[in-house]
């Protein structure tokens, strides 16, 4: 397929179905709207796009600042929109809880400013909430400014109504789905997908997924939060259920190792508000079937918002499982027990001055390059001990002739290390005891030469 | 009524072993008056102790600064001199009285707005001083030279910290020398070497969020850096204050009851508070604006917990990634921390006697009962913490309460005994499980973090509240008045 601008390969996305050997409904067919293979990588594209398209011409004139509150998807479409078009974007966010968003939206060339946190020692009186301060801000503003403003307008979810909700009825064969659930983040997608599916049958049941009060599910609001969204409208929604953080991610685990859809922590939560809901249903349809007529197949519809590559940091937290490293090699300190590392070569503050006097031994200091270079023992060289780890897996990088002091802060790395030297066969590799705050405290020499 | 909203507090070992001593309660009020204050000494002795050890964990040589402004009471000052703790004291009275109460100088960090008279004494006695401009710094110097007093141990309050890529968009601060002027202030702390020992660099920061802390935290570890360029070897990184506590025994609790408030102010449902109040919300055309002007009075990790997070977070990739514990302790530097909030949780009791109970005029359901005390008096209210009363019958009254009907749970407003309208304990209706009667006792617990001294008043000639400290000793409960405690037992062995 050929294109003249990256932003004419916005919408038009698959419509893939679920395995039923994977979801387990017998009478309902369910398919995923994969809004993660839009350009940018997000369902976020279609209403920045369509946002910021009807200003752009005017922006580009004034030389305005694309600005919106984003920590997510909606930022990246729209930095890499104003990028395109010789603009600057600027993200106002309150939270920005994935750094790989924050590290990947500087990469982008957006500018990120954080509103500040709750108050500590608080003064009631004061309402001038976080948002309010963002709105006077905008006004007070002395650049241009084309504020895109996602959980108003309107352009937000006619991008859906015009686009994602056509779509998947034409792919549908011109019907409706029976069902269409999604999560609620700013009700753009859920609310223009249900106007335009129920454009065509009024019976389509809508489930709206928000995440469980005080947890955190990135792109979608709490069951509180949706009442601040302007676009948010009960009445769109027959269900409005929570899924929580790590039904989240369970959900995308099955969608990425069963199903081979490669997608993010919304993803998995739409799927899985998506099958808690059908399952129901589906049981319904089955008794139905039991003593009357065949029920006909029911058809339904999640959509999977973006990708899961950027929630690295935010699945570390809740799930390391997910990410751990089982494969032991024998170089390594896991392999190491109590036993081994009380047993480990060591030497005193005292006991080291004369040593390293009389034996000139290898001084490693094992702590970050940062801290090194501010004070370290004459002398010595600085292999942090996440290399040093790395470099022990492939073997001894130092020779046996010569003896090796390590060194930490306190004592403790430094003892394991020594005793992973020592078991992989250096003959005199020690720890320092108590580590350089112990020669700190005994009054020994530090430099920074 | 409909389901009651709950707000019970988290009521810990002493606290809730007091609760359990009605009689004993009823009878301090009768003798001492309401509104009456109980602070539980050795409480706050358990939490320093709490936070120490959560430096210890992180093998960190920590300190743990007591922040005088949270409380004005003797026998909490005094029992902690009796810890390992510190003193930040905020004003030249905070100075003398931690003085009085048995902190030596070496444990007291001077902080704050400062008087010529404050600084004066802190250096005279030897305490260290937290400069907070460059103004300050020169007038320090000169006191110094002008007196000929000791040098003045001093550490550097900074502000106005930025990730890198990142313009935060901070409450603006009265407070610190901005961390974009530091090269200047340092210039001139090299140049009063003489008189000053810069010992670290310090922030506050009044927030709730962890991550603008950590930021903090990391621009001190680089100011620290750019000391050594000036030739200065400070090796303190005090972190202030705000560790905070959750004062609510139930997560659900909270949750509903904010859900409920956000749904009173969308019209969804009847008004939970006097005069139909949103603490900051508003309907606009259906959709919620504004945001709760609360305390987060549940909260996830506070105290002690917070600490050990805020040590665990990451660096930025700029610093390595690592934790800022193992950066502070790689680097031998020492951590302080000032928790005011969070050192007195559970360390004190409001008790309140209820005066009247009657039903409003319009014949409505809910009760107004009304205490013998003011909103001043129990200030959880100014400081945006909601949080139920706990019901102390009068032991022994018998008899039904003035309208309390089948006995169950109840909703009441809360007033004060203040000629004055706006004399409201608290703007919200409270749910209690039965009506209460002229004669029982509320207890507000958690009261002793700010609640108890900061807005007290003697307004209309009604008597501040008086207040006691109150220890086990021995399988029951003892007391005395809060100037007349000292931490010994009568023996003289230590309490
Ligand atoms: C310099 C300083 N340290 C510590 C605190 C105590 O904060 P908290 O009571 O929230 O722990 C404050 C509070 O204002 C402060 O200004």
């Amino acid at each position: 397929m050929r294109y003249d601008r990256i932003t004419d390969a916005i919408g038009n996305t698959p419509l893939v179905r679920i395995d039923p050997a994977v979801h387990g409904l017998r009478h309902i067919d369910l398919f995923a709207k994969l809004e993660m293979l839009n350009p940018f990588g997000s369902v976020k594209d279609r209403a920045a796009w369509n946002m910021a398209r009807a200003g752009l011409p005017g922006a580009e004139a004034d030389g305005s600042q694309i600005v919106e509150l984003s920590s997510g998807n909606t930022a990246k479409a729209l930095a890499v929109i104003a990028g395109m078009h010789g603009l600057t974007f600027k993200s106002v966010t309150n939270r920005m809880r994935i750094p790989e968003t924050k590290e990947l939206l500087l990469l982008l060339g957006a500018e990120i400013e954080e509103l500040p946190g709750q108050s500590e020692c608080l003064d009631p009186t004061d309402t001038e909430d976080p948002l309010t301060l963002f709105h006077q801000a905008l006004a007070d503003s002395e650049t241009p400014l084309l504020h895109t403003d996602q959980y108003f307008n309107p352009r937000n979810s006619a991008a859906h109504f015009e686009g994602t909700g056509p779509e998947i009825v034409a792919d549908l064969d011109g019907r409706a789905p029976d069902y269409f659930i999604a999560c609620v983040g700013t009700a753009g997608s859920s609310t223009g997908v249900a106007g335009a599916l129920r454009a065509h049958r009024p019976d389509v049941e809508v489930v709206g997924l928000v995440a469980a009060k005080s947890d955190f599910i990135p792109g979608i609001r709490t069951r509180d939060e949706v009442h601040e969204v302007g676009l948010f409208d009960p009445d769109t929604y027959d269900t409005l259920a929570t899924v929580d953080s790590g039904q989240a991610i369970e959900g995308m685990v099955t969608l990425i190792r069963r199903c081979g859809l490669l997608a993010g922590p919304t993803g998995g939560a739409a799927y899985h508000g998506a099958l808690r809901h059908l399952r129901e249903a589906d049981a319904r349809l089955a008794e139905q079937r039991d003593d009357g007529p065949p029920a006909e197949r029911r058809t339904a519809v999640f959509i999977v918002c973006d990708r899961v590559e950027g929630y690295l940091s935010y699945i570390r937290q809740r799930r390391p499982d997910l990410l751990g490293d089982t494969a032991r090699t024998p170089n390594t300190l896991a392999g190491l027990s109590d036993a081994d590392v009380a047993a480990a070569p060591a030497v005193t503050v005292d006991e080291a001055r004369t040593w390293i006097e009389g034996a000139d031994p290898l001084i490693v200091d094992l702590r970050s390059t940062y801290a090194y270079n501010a004070l370290h023992l004459a002398g010595s060289v600085n292999i942090t001990d996440e290399i040093l780890g790395e470099l022990l897996r492939a073997g001894l990088p130092f020779a046996r002739s010569r003896p090796v002091l390590l060194a930490c802060p306190v004592g403790e790395q430094s003892a394991r290390y020594a005793a992973l030297l020592t078991r992989m066969g250096h003959p005199d590799a020690r720890s320092l005891t108590g580590g350089i705050v112990a020669w700190r405290d005994a009054g020994a020499p530090l430099t920074r030469d | 009524m409909a389901e009651p909203l709950y707000l019970r507090p988290r009521l810990d070992g002493r606290a809730a072993s007091l609760l359990a001593e009605p009689g004993l309660l009823h009878s301090l009020v009768d003798a001492l008056e309401s509104p009456l204050n109980v602070v539980l000494p050795e409480q706050a002795a358990a939490n320093a102790d709490a936070f120490q050890e959560v430096f210890t964990r992180h093998r960190l040589k920590g300190r743990v600064l007591f922040a005088h402004k949270a409380s004005a009471s003797s026998a909490l000052l005094r029992r902690l001199a009796a810890t390992a703790a510190g003193v930040d004291a905020a004003s030249l009275g905070e100075l003398r009285h931690a003085l009085g109460c048995g902190f030596a100088p070496e444990r007291i960090t001077a902080t704050g707005p400062k008087s010529l008279r404050f600084l004066w004494l802190a250096a005279r006695t030897g305490a260290a001083v937290a400069v907070d401009s460059a103004d300050e710094l020169d007038m320090l110097a000169r006191l110094l030279r002008a007196h000929g007093l000791p040098r003045c141990r001093t550490l550097l309050r900074l502000s106005g910290f930025s990730a890198p890529g990142v313009r935060v968009r901070s409450r603006l601060s009265r407070f610190g020398i901005p961390v974009a002027a530091l090269d200047d202030v340092l210039a001139r702390a090299a140049g009063y070497r003489d008189v000053l020992d810069l010992v670290g660099v310090s922030y506050h920061l009044d927030t709730t969020s962890l991550t603008e802390k950590a930021t903090a935290f990391e621009g001190c570890l680089q100011a620290l850096g750019a000391c050594r360029d000036h030739g200065l070897a400070p090796d303190v990184v005090d972190i202030g204050g705000g560790f905070g506590i959750s004062y609510l025994a139930h997560r659900e609790e909270w949750d509903a009851y904010t859900s409920e408030l956000a749904a009173a102010a969308l019209g969804a449902r009847p008004a939970l508070t006097w005069g139909g109040h949103g603490y900051g919300l508003r309907n606009d055309k259906g959709t919620l604006r504004g945001s709760l002007a609360l305390y987060p009075s549940w909260r996830p990790a506070a105290g002690g917990h917070y600490l050990d997070e805020l040590l665990s977070a990451p660096s930025s990739s700029a610093l390595g990634g690592r934790p800022l514990a193992s950066l502070a302790l790689e680097h031998l530097y020492d951590v302080h921390a000032e928790p005011g909030r969070a050192l007195l949780d559970q360390c004190g009791l409001t008790l309140a006697t209820v005066q009247e109970v009657r039903r409003p005029p319009d014949g409505g359901a809910d009760l107004w009962v009304r205490l013998a005390a003011k909103a001043d008096d129990i200030a959880l209210e100014e400081h945006g913490v909601l949080l139920d009363p706990v019901l102390l019958p009068r032991p022994g009254s018998t008899g039904t309460s003035t309208d309390s009907g089948s006995g169950g749970p109840v909703a009441v407003h809360l007033f004060g005994h203040l000629c004055l309208e706006t004399d409201l304990i608290t703007r919200r209706l409270v749910h209690l499980p039965r009506a209460p009667r002229p004669g029982d006792l509320l207890v507000f617990a958690n009261t002793a973090a700010y609640c108890m001294d900061f807005h007290s008043s003697r307004s209309q000639r009604h008597p501040a509240a008086r207040k006691i400290a109150a220890w086990r000793s021995g399988g029951s409960w003892t007391w005395c008045l809060d100037d007349a405690y000292w931490p010994l037992s009568t023996e003289g062995d230590p309490q």
